[in-house]
């Protein structure tokens, strides 16, 4: 019966909370060197069995263990060395272990980003302090529906958000990282005359979606394109009723989380410009989400223009 | 009395016998106001005489005019809410309280949770506020809430209708032109006032029907009747016999509802396994909750409920044939249209699996059949009486279509397709109950029934939307084609029962048509 918690860290993820899947992506604090690109496919496997109805954590005999899937190709190219530009490409799918639930699979919501650096100051002898903005729109792409959480691949809305990261790093190479997006969501339309929420029947297809706004703190290091870090984040929905009891989510439900989790970048030796990630995520605190373990993985290719990478 | 006086007194009467019979057959198919209606055949009632009405005071009395004179001295005070409760209820009382009651529906529209002892606690009609809350507002608590109010709030006006037309009192807004009419007015005499008679009668309904939101209805019916009076629309007097009248009528249905097999439709686990066995002994395969943990069947006595249009006995004969043996070549074959049918489901047909999927938190689906006709019925701007009579009407076809449904999902028990094949996965939520015959199909094939009596330039769109309904469930993977077909067969003869009815309850002018 909720399922949402699958999609959540996914796909609101794209644009609102395009979390850390790989470095040089949109929350980090790094930027490709002109004509560079970044690219790549990165799997990830979200499983939940415990959720939050609400406030009040559960689990349910008719979803089990919801599993979701994506795979992700993803592409980052350095217009400049201040101006890079993202996109990122998701096919989901999502899985109940129990119950009768159908799930279901598709590609989900397109994410295209411009990353600027706003500034950078040689601050010291020790590192270097940045400033970077990032926009970034979100569309889908299909016609899935966001209606049948939490088997729903998505929540079906068009996204657009702002984000801004500040980055210090050393020249021995440790980082911190802290950045942070405000995402207005359009309403969707569902295929149904009225819905319940907020303790409203509104007899309409169209549901207003509350705001998001999404906040991570990083740490580690990186150097010669090896990376290593620690990662918090939060998602904090502005709005939105609770899922009732016993009820399915909805789609505009108060979804919030927090998760801690770390991540590795590590260039295959001898093939440098290949690089392996892997990732972890485990939601410590949510509401109307569920207490998700988070796997990622993948290799990207890293195609430098120049022989010096900047970072 | 001279010749002329006594002429113009013979037009006179000549006058009224025109418009006691002629006028109101032509006005009544249009949107006059009804005169006739105090005539109108009762359901539940008896009459007007069951329910006294004193009449009112003079026009021109002291008492009268001190009321007038409140009504002015408000309307020259109007607040912003005033104003805003004013144009929220001039849409007609009827229409919204069927909105309201489709909200309350979805609000309770939830099945209890399991304990951790993998037990289902049941709602409590003593402690609705617990977890679970009490109702859980399922389709047969739905459906027969929806005609309660409905055929309670048709009964009322009826006889509202009857005092208004005997004792031909005019509106504040009509007797004294200094007071503003600030919603629509017509000719249709004030006492006992029609919206004070819906506030009444609906509230009382209401609180028993979903205790939980008692604040709430009593806050709207509140509003009704202060905005009758602010909007210039009935005096104190109009509305304090209007309110007495509705809530007179309301009591009547209130005992109705205590007595009419709700409260023992849930069964106990021994009734159920009796159900179970007897089907067992004819040698099919009997259903199973999918839920986990196991759920008990959702009220496996539902079937025994009181009707509105039949007899206990037509609930039996109308009763379909049995569904195809659960090991027949028969059943084989409509299982694999299932299963193909979820595999193969377009975009199309999932958007009209979710659009009827009516599941959790919605109105279900006799709400969303009160949906569809609000529409119509705001639309054809009916006078209140025969806005009330519209509702009734399909009401009743729903109320009596979840009995006959629940009656014979319960004589065969049959399994869902899921419980046949496990590989077959649902697109909508699957519901706690057995599969023969669906009640998509029979509501809505009842409910388009009347529909397209009330509202023939529809019929098309009643009997698409029918279809549509009924086959979703296929789509979805819940139900077979059997199900489909002889539910919509079986509601469509049950909203016969209903037609039947209202061809001859005096609303109608035409004569009721060869069968």
């Amino acid at each position: 019966m909720m399922l949402r918690r699958t999609i959540l860290p996914f796909l609101m993820l794209l644009a609102c909370v395009p979390a850390r899947l790989h470095a040089q992506t949109i929350d980090d604090g790094v930027m490709l060197v002109k004509h560079d690109l970044f690219a790549g496919d990165v799997y990830t496997h979200d499983s939940w069995d415990h959720y939050w109805e609400g406030t009040l954590e559960r689990t349910n005999g008719n979803i089990g263990t919801l599993t979701t899937q994506n795979n992700v190709w993803s592409a980052n190219y350095g217009v400049t060395d201040r101006l890079n530009v993202i996109g990122l490409f998701p096919y989901v799918w999502t899985r109940a272990s129990q119950g009768v639930l159908r799930g279901q699979s598709g590609f989900q919501d397109v994410t295209l980003a411009a990353k600027y650096r706003l500034f950078e100051h040689a601050a010291s002898q020790y590192g270097s302090l940045r400033g970077i903005g990032v926009i970034a729109g979100g569309l889908p792409l299909t016609d899935y529906t966001p209606d049948f959480l939490p088997l729903s691949i998505g929540s079906a809305s068009k996204r657009l958000s702002g984000r801004f990261t500040l980055n210090w790093q050393t020249h021995a190479g440790w980082f911190v990282n802290g950045s942070a997006a405000y995402t207005w969501r359009s309403h969707v339309t569902l295929d149904r005359p009225y819905y319940f929420t907020e303790n409203t029947l509104f007899n309409t297809s169209e549901v207003d979606m509350p705001s998001v706004v999404e906040s991570t703190a990083s740490a580690g290091y990186l150097k010669n394109g090896l990376m290593a870090d620690f990662v918090f984040s939060n998602q904090r929905t502005r709005g939105g009723g609770d899922i009732r009891r016993q009820d399915m989510p909805f789609v505009s439900n108060r979804m919030n989380f927090s998760k801690i989790g770390g991540q590795v970048m590590y260039p295959i030796p001898k093939l440098r410009s290949l690089v392996f990630e892997l990732s972890y995520a485990y939601t410590v605190d949510g509401r109307n989400v569920g207490r998700a373990t988070t796997i990622t993985s993948g290799f990207l290719y890293h195609y430098q223009a120049r022989r010096q990478p900047r970072s | 009395m001279t010749m002329s006086s006594l002429s113009r007194s013979s037009l006179r009467v000549f006058r009224v016998v025109l418009l006691l019979t002629l006028v109101p057959a032509i006005v009544a198919a249009q949107t006059g106001t009804d005169a006739n209606a105090g005539t109108w055949q009762m359901i539940v009632l008896t009459g007007p005489s069951q329910f006294p009405v004193a009449a009112p005071s003079a026009t021109t009395s002291l008492d009268y005019q001190a009321e007038i004179a409140s009504i002015k001295n408000a309307q020259a005070h109007l607040t912003t809410d005033q104003r805003a409760t004013i144009d929220y209820w001039k849409t007609g009382g009827v229409l919204r309280w069927n909105e309201i009651l489709r909200e309350l529906v979805a609000r309770a529209d939830l099945p209890p949770a399991p304990a951790l002892d993998g037990t289902y606690p049941v709602p409590d009609a003593n402690n609705p506020f617990a977890d679970p809350q009490y109702p859980f507002g399922n389709p047969p608590y739905a459906a027969r809430a929806y005609s309660y109010v409905s055929v309670a709030q048709f009964e009322a006006l009826k006889i509202a209708w009857y005092y208004k037309y005997l004792y031909s009192r005019s509106s504040p807004a009509v007797v004294d032109r200094s007071v503003q009419a600030l919603a629509p007015t017509s000719d249709l005499p004030s006492y006992p006032s029609e919206d004070a008679v819906v506030s009444g009668v609906t509230a009382e309904l209401l609180k028993l029907l979903f205790p939980t939101s008692v604040e709430e209805i009593t806050l709207k019916a509140g509003q009704q009747r202060q905005a009758a009076l602010l909007s210039g629309k009935a005096t104190a007097s109009d509305i304090a016999a209007g309110l007495a009248l509705g809530q007179a009528v309301a009591a009547v249905f209130v005992t109705r509802a205590g007595s009419d097999g709700m409260r023992t439709a849930g069964g106990t686990p021994a009734q159920v396994q009796a159900l179970a066995d007897a089907v067992k002994a004819r040698g099919e395969i009997v259903w199973r909750s999918m839920d986990n943990p196991p759920r008990p069947p959702m009220l496996p006595f539902f079937g025994n409920v009181k009707t509105w249009m039949m007899t206990p006995s037509d609930i039996v004969n109308e009763r379909p044939a049995a569904p195809p043996s659960t090991s027949s070549p028969q059943m084989a074959k409509e299982l694999d249209e299932v299963k193909q049918a979820v595999r193969h489901l377009t975009r199309e047909q999932y958007a009209i699996s979710l659009k009827w999927a009516d599941g959790a938190s919605t109105p279900t689906p006799p709400g969303h059949w009160d949906f569809i006709a609000s529409g119509y019925i705001a639309k054809a701007q009916f006078s209140e009486v025969r806005a009330a009579r519209a509702f009734a009407l399909v009401n009743m076809a729903l109320h009596d279509a979840a009995v006959g449904c629940w009656d014979a999902k319960y004589y065969y028990f049959n399994p869902r397709p899921s419980q046949l094949d496990p590989q077959i996965r649902t697109a909508i939520g699957l519901p706690n109950f057995p599969s023969y015959v669906s009640g998509h199909s029979t509501f809505s094939a009842a409910a388009a029934e009347v529909l397209s009596y009330l509202f023939p330039s529809g019929a098309t769109d009643f009997e698409t939307q029918k279809d549509e309904a009924a086959i979703s469930r296929l789509y979805a993977g819940i139900h077979y084609r059997s199900d489909i077909e002889v539910g919509k067969d079986h509601g469509k003869r049950i909203g016969g029962y209903t037609v039947r009815f209202a061809q001859q309850d005096g609303a109608d002018p035409l004569p009721a048509p060869a069968r």
